[in-house]
């Protein structure tokens, strides 16, 4: 079996879950023996051919045409290098600003009969060309990818999240390939309500002509049921896991000495952080003796950070900023408390990992993970009183929260990506 | 007679390194000691060595007639110390001319007055000791931290011992007043001097201007502008044109090659070509003062930042007060925990540009404020400033 994988982001370059998600597949779909493809938002012409478990971290990049072989020494440490050479952007954007305004983009990208592959062309470059970069770029890749397509034998297409939908619909269309297109978010989780209509339009199209989706729960898959209409029968859903960092083992590294409540995540939104912040509030008020840290950057980042303030929280609501991958290990390791109060989350791993790092958790009962784990406490993201309580109880309780930690790190040394890798290998199986 | 007094501020903040929540308890230090020592040897190397040659030099040339006075704060001399040792000397050689007049303030430029005001007079007896200590000089006039005045700032500074203070010449004030004459606080203990701050702007921000229509400016015609000054009085009570600056002015906010030092070396022969001018030290005014002062209140704080001319460019925003209100938490306990070793690093933390950072001001004011921050966004600032704060807090334990 080999698979044709197409995706915007991959560590060591992510922006988010989706790169965590694909990596973690990709790794234990090598394990199983599934041969991968791996296409990405490159700007030389190339792709990662993805044989062993171990290539998923050492990217053995293959190009295209001439320039074959043009690499032969692929090690890890040279990884860096490698990737500088084919040129990936450092942070890939994963979601535009809503303000942007173009007129009319994707009317239908991919109208009703599927597609002379000329119209196909013309389509993805009329309706996909727009000024905004990301937009074009996903068109760039969508006639990149099919152009590649040609040159590279595999079985079948799986596409990850909007940007690639296009790339996939090229590459099934023009290969006459079966589509899996994977939903790791949808635009209503990003933009909290309805989002870029374009986007809710690639979206559709993505899902409508896939063969078979793969939702990361079946809160995802519930909500592209009702909100796209997505014939449920060729809905899968594979829940997403995480890798465990050998880090995760072991007694805290405090930051302080009182109790540590984390939020990590974009500060968007779609996570929730104002939640947290009142959250915060009110458990200083009822137990002073705590720090509250509000990890990640993002649009409502500046509003946060005033919002602290003017509630005089003095030093007890502290901030980060963006924290890189060594930087997010080093902050689990302190954190006892980890909230995700997301207004809607299609998987969110960062609990997975949280517990794994021995904190106890508070997620939203809109989300996947929930799905997935029972020590932990489920609150509906709104319910701002009773996360106070647990939190306050919590705090009070060190014993109570040291049991419900150590429960819970057991609990999720269970998963792994395993799992899904047999479930998705399942899925391919039945298209080819 | 007309007098111009001159006064200089030195001053330079020690920034806080960009640091993160991590960073708490690792002992790296919250100051980024590079950014520092950069800032202190460039700016000494822009002005402070080449204008103290300049005073220097004008003093030698007029033998005792060209007279000024400088603040400078106790954090800026521990950096000459540690950073740049030949620019505390030159200060020094200066004073010992006779000619330089110093005055006291806190010793780290800090908002302590109106914040915790037994704190503020610990601060200004520091500067105090430090100025007997470095240059044997013990200031009778004080100006607090960027001209801040109120009247209840009169109380606490005449019962410290001094004599003369200076402040804002503000027309929110002033009303009809001119800031030509001298004044007393509204306690009447203290002699008071307001700054002319129309002029002591032409120099100070508008020099290089040339969309203004006073460019270009030239000591001649600074002379006559002072000289026509002389037309509000009818009778023969002595005037006093108080010209209040960052020294800085001189080589790093006006650059050498917009004729700053040019200007300022020709300015005392055109004064002095006027026949009834003179140069003067604020505490002069306790002598020249050939009149009943009148007292004048100052109600509410007024400062000489931005176009306001108040509190807000340090105390606006939520970002600011919560910032400050921490810090002075923070400050008490540490008092009274008696950890005198975190004391001199929070106080440093009091340093009135830490919380100018944070200032979200819009208009041609946040342009002033972005062009002396280091850090990206008032936000940036906020966040490592209270990072800071809680690395500090955990120390105390």
């Amino acid at each position: 079996m080999r698979v044709l994988m197409i995706t915007w982001e991959f560590p060591p370059y992510i922006a988010g879950g989706l790169g965590m998600a694909c990596y973690g597949l990709v790794k234990a779909l090598a394990s199983i023996g599934v041969e991968v493809d791996l296409i990405l938002p490159t700007v030389e012409e190339v792709y990662f051919k993805i044989r062993r478990p171990e290539d998923a971290d050492i990217l053995p990049i293959e190009f295209i045409g001439e320039r074959k072989g043009y690499f032969t020494v692929q090690t890890r440490e040279n990884l860096i290098e490698r990737l500088r050479v084919i040129g990936v952007l450092e942070r890939p954007e994963t979601y535009i600003p809503h303000s942007l305004n173009i007129d009319e983009l994707v009317e239908v990208i991919f109208s009703q009969e599927i597609l002379t592959e000329k119209r196909l062309v013309e389509a993805i470059k009329r309706y996909l060309g727009g000024e905004e970069s990301l937009f074009k770029r996903a068109s760039e890749l969508a006639l990149r990818a099919m152009r590649m397509s040609k040159l590279i034998e595999f079985d079948l297409v799986h596409v990850h999240d909007w940007l690639t939908y296009p790339a996939g619909l090229a590459v099934k269309s023009s290969r006459k390939k079966k589509l899996v297109a994977h939903i790791h978010a949808t635009e209503f989780d990003r933009a909290g309500g309805p989002g870029d209509d374009r986007i809710h339009k690639i979206e559709y199209i993505g899902l409508e002509y896939a063969d078979r989706v793969i939702a990361v729960s079946n809160y995802t898959a519930r909500m592209i049921i009702d909100r796209y209409r997505i014939d449920p029968s060729k809905i899968r859903v594979v829940h997403n896991a995480y890798s465990v960092s050998p880090y995760a083992g072991g007694e805290k590294r405090r930051l302080f000495k009182d109790p540590l409540v984390l939020f990590l995540g974009r500060v968007t939104l779609q996570k929730g952080p104002d939640y947290f912040l009142e959250v915060a509030g009110r458990v200083i008020s009822r137990y002073p003796n705590v720090r509250f840290v509000m990890a990640g950057s993002g649009d409502m980042f500046s509003r946060m950070l005033r919002s602290a303030a003017a509630r005089r929280l003095k030093d007890r609501l502290l901030f980060s900023g963006f924290l890189n991958r060594d930087e997010v290990e080093r902050i689990l390791k302190a954190t006892d408390i980890f909230v995700m109060p997301s207004v809607s989350e299609p998987f969110g791993i960062v609990p997975l990992e949280a517990m794994a790092f021995g904190a106890v958790t508070i997620i939203s009962k809109q989300s996947g993970v929930s799905e997935v784990v029972k020590n932990a406490f489920k609150v509906d993201f709104w319910d701002i009183d009773k996360t106070v309580d647990i939190i306050v109880d919590l705090l009070s309780h060190p014993e109570k929260r040291r049991e419900i930690a150590e429960a819970g790190r057991h609990e999720v040394l269970e998963i792994g990506w395993n799992e899904a890798a047999l479930k998705l290998n399942e899925v391919y199986r039945e298209l080819v | 007679m007309i007098h111009v007094v001159f006064y200089f501020q030195v001053h330079q903040p020690l920034r806080l390194r960009h640091f993160s929540v991590l960073d708490v308890g690792s002992n790296r230090g919250i100051f980024d000691e590079n950014l520092n020592r950069a800032v202190i040897r460039k700016v000494g190397d822009k002005c402070y060595l080449p204008a103290n040659r300049l005073m220097k030099e004008l003093i030698e040339r007029y033998e005792g007639r060209f007279k000024i006075a400088y603040s400078i704060t106790g954090v800026v001399i521990e950096q000459f110390k540690n950073y740049y040792p030949e620019v505390l000397e030159s200060f020094k050689d200066l004073v010992r001319t006779g000619c330089v007049e110093l005055l006291g303030e806190t010793y780290y430029h800090s908002l302590a007055f109106g914040h915790d005001n037994e704190e503020f007079v610990e601060q200004v007896r520091m500067h105090r000791k430090l100025m007997y200590d470095e240059f044997g000089y013990t200031p009778l006039v004080f100006r607090n931290t960027e001209l801040i005045y109120q009247d209840r700032l009169a109380d606490i500074v005449s019962d410290e011992g001094f004599k003369v203070i200076l402040a804002e010449g503000t027309e929110k004030i002033l009303d009809w007043r001119s800031p030509l004459y001298a004044y007393t606080t509204y306690n009447r203990k203290l002699l008071m001097l307001l700054k002319y701050y129309t002029l002591s702007d032409d120099i100070a921000f508008r020099f290089s201007d040339r969309s203004w229509p006073g460019f270009p400016l030239t000591a001649d015609k600074f002379a006559d502008w002072i000289g026509n000054l002389g037309l509000v009085e009818k009778g023969t009570r002595n005037l006093f044109v108080n010209l209040f600056m960052d020294y800085e002015t001189f080589g790093e906010h006006q650059w050498k090659e917009t004729g700053i030092f040019d200007f300022m070396r020709h300015l005392p022969e055109k004064i002095f070509s006027k026949g009834n001018i003179a140069f003067a030290w604020p505490s002069d005014a306790l002598d020249i003062v050939n009149y009943q002062p009148e007292s004048i209140s100052f109600p509410y704080p007024v400062s000489w930042a931005d176009t306001e001319r108040d509190l807000s460019a340090w105390l606006d925003n939520d970002l600011q007060y919560n910032a400050i209100e921490t810090l002075y938490d923070l400050l008490r306990e540490i008092k009274q925990k008696g950890r005198h070793d975190l004391l001199d690093c929070a106080r440093k933390l009091s340093t009135s540009d830490h919380f100018y950072y944070m200032c979200t001001k819009y208009f041609q004011d946040g342009d002033v404020h972005k062009y002396f921050s280091p850090y990206q966004s008032p936000e940036h600032a906020y966040m490592f400033y209270m990072n800071a704060l809680a690395d500090l807090s955990e120390q105390l334990g």
